[in-house]
């Protein structure tokens, strides 16, 4: 067994502005470019369509060699045994919903009489995309309006999801990710809201990449903590009292 | 034929928080040590960096829920489903190496939790059967050799402490800032949190603190975040008493007909089985994985799983869940929050700590502030899921919000608890863990006022608007905490280990996770665990290994 500690990088590097696609056809990657668009639509800021989010997608779906970046960037993990068979089997689902997802949004494109998805106006577009997500298109965010939620798993995994929940998931992805995975040319997600992200991968790693400027610069303890008295040296072995 | 290895003095199984130390203290006294983990020995500075997309969505380090599920109900009436409950990453090191590092010190009342309350209907409190002024010397020697950053004396309800802490706590940053502000308007006594890592000029001399805001879930690859693979193994390893089996997946402690455990079958990377015989095995497994591993050791002798003749292994199980409150504040009015910098948490409070009958509910909580997370999976619960109306969200709030996270005290319930799941099996072809849990009254009473008190602060903060996370019809395990399942007591029909994390039943069996705890505690579990572990180690070495017992004499409790 190749352990995870060992697994192989394979030297690839994926170019943002490909037009080559190694899982969509034609056809499946004008759709979901275009579904795409209208859930990280362009305004003011770039949106899904010029970050180019469908080359992450495409790669993602295409097997698992685009999984893991190596934790440099350098490549890509090639994952090994219990791995990379869990992996595969998880690809080959992604890949089934991405196939019957499209195929939906064409057949709800032509009940409202556009000729496919891609061609339709950008309403008729929304419309299909509320129809299969089952609820109305997310109004803005309201600070007058109250809600209440429940606690569920940190992390967010693409498990189990519906097609419209998956692709939602992985526009994000590719909008915010890094840029070493095929989105977010340029780090334009992460400009558009104002995440100061490191250049590369390898930055992260050594101390390059830092977040120190934005800690605050002057402070004092004894002000942010009232009644509390800082000890000359913070490292002393003077007894502090409880209760 | 099953292949054997030369017998040891001790085997531990689990290399996270719980069994670290124990392979530290044993090696150091000398002692032959192996030490098992089914997870992989990751190099940081070569497999870890700041890749969100990596540790948060596509579980590099978590376990993988098709290879190591676990299944969840809520009672013995509903179907369990395959949920990736409490994941807890499986590698050399295990939750220490991406765990947040909130690392504060458990109080005095945690310990005589039932003295101090009584019984509680539909719950079963215990008191620990040790205090906290047996465990004080440990907590610092780990605050001191593991590497902790804090403010001794800020914390106004702390029990005593021996010692200040080894390095001073970063600054804060802008979000901590706010929750100071928020928390002074209310008198609400804040301090930095301690955390499982070094600062500047830290009394140890070890490299100071990685400041790139990867943190929560992410491995470090500078290891300056204290993990066990990068403290504790290493110093067992420099011992030449201490060796390290990863990818070894242990399924079986066995035991001989004395009753004694004789070592463990494990299966070794190619597959093989193999048998490791030791004078004494340790199980650090995850308080869920540690009881699932005693119940797959069932024989003769225990036929209902090893050691489990008081029939308590796997229940009173509990898990503290996370629960928070999110603030949006308005942009135009303020500057900018950057809750995705820093270190994971900066600033918290054990203010509503201690019971106070008059908020409807006993027990209580640690509270802290900590980053909403990167871009990706920032956390804004009900942000729109898509078009402009998202976007816009993004825009406008991911520099401006916040979050008051609690770890909620969920009462021990001997319904709640750990089995062996009837028809699921891990990549192993193991049955899985199966849990069945379902919050107490307390624990919805204590998630409304201790959130609804989170929102206030949030509130005096500043916040425009604000966003209850409460606890649901059940326990997500998001916290990751694992606690009970295979309790600690001083009575062998109420409890599974005695206080040195012994089992009664089987001498040279200890279990030295999270899973002796009897009541939950109010703060994140780990440095508890780790002074726990470090505590029963020495009684290992130095009474057990003699050929001596003893027990503690506990003096009857005053009454404040
Ligand atoms: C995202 C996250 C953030 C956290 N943040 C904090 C925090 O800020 N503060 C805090 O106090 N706690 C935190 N925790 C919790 C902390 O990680 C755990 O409390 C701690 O790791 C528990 O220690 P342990 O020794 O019981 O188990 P672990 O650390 O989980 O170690 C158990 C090890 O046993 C191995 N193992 C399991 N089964 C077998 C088997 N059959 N054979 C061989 N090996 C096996 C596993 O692979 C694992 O490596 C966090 C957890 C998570 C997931």
């Amino acid at each position: 067994m190749v352990s995870k500690a060992d697994w192989e990088i394979a030297p690839i590097h994926i170019d943002p502005d490909t037009t080559e696609k190694l899982f969509f056809t034609d056809h499946e990657w004008d759709t979901i470019e275009a579904a795409a668009a209208r859930i990280m639509p362009t305004d003011h800021d770039p949106g899904a369509r010029e970050a180019r989010v469908i080359v992450f997608i495409d790669r993602y779906l295409s097997g698992i060699d685009y999984l893991y970046a190596a934790a440099d960037g350098s490549g890509f993990l090639q994952l090994a045994d219990k791995d990379a068979h869990a992996a595969r089997a998880r690809n080959a689902n992604m890949q089934r919903l991405y196939r019957e997802g499209i195929l939906e949004l064409d057949t709800k494109a032509r009940e409202l009489r556009a000729p496919s998805f891609k061609e339709a106006s950008d309403q008729i577009q929304d419309e299909v995309l509320e129809q299969i997500s089952g609820a109305p298109k997310p109004v803005p965010v309201s600070l007058t309006s109250r809600e209440v939620y429940y606690s569920r798993l940190q992390g967010n995994t693409d498990e189990g999801k519906s097609f419209f929940d998956t692709l939602c998931l992985h526009v994000r992805q590719g909008f915010y990710g890094d840029p070493v995975y095929g989105g977010n040319k340029d780090q334009m997600g992460w400009k558009t809201v104002g995440f100061v992200g490191p250049k590369s991968l390898k930055d992260t790693m050594d101390g390059t990449y830092s977040t120190a400027e934005f800690f605050i610069q002057e402070y004092d303890w004894e002000d942010l903590v009232p009644g509390f008295k800082h000890s000359q040296d913070p490292t002393s072995n003077q007894q502090q009292n409880g209760q | 034929m099953k292949r054997k290895m030369d017998p040891v003095d001790v085997v531990i199984v689990g290399l996270g928080a719980g069994g670290g130390p124990a392979a530290k203290v044993l090696s150091e006294a000398g002692y032959k040590v192996v030490g098992f983990d089914k997870g992989p020995w990751l190099r940081p500075e070569e497999h870890y960096s700041g890749d969100e997309l990596k540790f948060q969505n596509r579980s590099y380090l978590w376990p993988d829920v098709n290879l190591m599920p676990r299944t969840v109900r809520s009672d013995d009436k509903s179907e369990a489903r395959i949920f990736n409950f409490s994941p807890v990453p499986s590698n050399v090191g295990g939750g220490t190496s991406h765990m947040a590092g909130w690392m504060p010190r458990p109080r005095v009342s945690d310990f005589i939790f039932h003295s101090l309350h009584g019984e509680l209907e539909g719950a079963s409190l215990a008191d620990w059967p040790y205090r906290y002024e047996h465990l004080e010397p440990y907590l610092t020697k780990v605050e001191w050799s593991y590497g902790i950053s804090g403010l001794a004396g800020a914390d106004k309800g702390e029990g005593f402490r021996s010692k200040a802490y080894p390095s001073a706590p970063l600054p804060p940053t802008s979000f901590g800032k706010k929750f100071y502000e928020g928390s002074n308007k209310l008198g609400i006594n804040s301090f930095p949190l301690p955390m499982s890592h070094l600062t500047e000029g830290n009394a140890l001399g070890r490299p100071a603190v990685n400041r790139t805001s990867f943190w929560n879930q992410y491995g470090d690859p500078t290891q300056t975040r204290s993990s066990v693979a990068t403290t504790y193994i290493p110093e067992a390893l420099a011992t030449g008493n201490f060796e390290v089996r990863a990818d070894s997946f242990v399924r079986e402690v066995k035991v001989g007909k004395d009753g004694k455990a004789t070592g463990v079958i494990y299966i070794d990377p190619s597959g093989l089985e193999i048998e490791q015989d030791a004078r004494v095995v340790i199980l650090a497994l995850g308080a869920i994985e540690s009881a699932r591993l005693m119940l797959l050791s069932s024989s003769n002798k225990f036929p209902d799983g090893l050691a489990n003749d008081s029939g308590l292994v796997g229940k009173n199980a509990t898990f503290h869940e996370y629960i928070f409150a999110v603030g949006l504040f308005d942009r135009d009015m303020e500057d900018p929050l950057h809750g995705w910098t820093g270190n994971y948490q900066s600033g918290g409070s054990t203010h509503f700590y201690e019971t106070d009958e008059s908020r409807g509910h006993i027990g209580g909580g640690i509270i802290a502030t900590t980053q909403i997370g990167q871009a990706i999976n920032a956390i804004m619960p009900g942000r729109p899921t898509w078009g402009q109306a998202m976007k816009d969200a993004d825009r406008d709030y991911f520099d401006y919000s916040m979050k008051i996270g609690f770890i909620l005290q969920d009462m021990p319930q001997e319904t709640n608890r750990v089995d062996l799941d009837p028809t699921v099996k891990d990549a192993w072809g193991m049955p899985v863990a199966r849990i069945t849990n379902k919050p107490h009254a307390n624990d919805i009473a204590m998630s409304k006022w201790q959130i609804d008190k989170n929102q206030e602060i949030l509130q005096a903060a500043g916040a425009k608007k604000t966003i209850p996370v409460y606890l649901g019809d059940e326990f997500t395990g998001n916290a990751c905490h694992q606690q009970g399942t295979v309790r600690m007591g001083t009575d062998p029909a109420k409890s599974v280990l005695n206080e040195w994390g012994q089992t009664h039943s089987v001498e040279n069996l200890f279990v030295l996770d999270g899973a002796g705890f009897p009541t939950a505690l109010g703060v994140n579990p780990t440095l508890t665990i780790m002074a726990h572990s470090w505590r029963c180690a020495d009684y290992i070495a130095n009474i057990y290994m003699k050929g001596r017992s003893e027990r503690l004499n506990l003096s009857p409790i005053k009454k404040s």
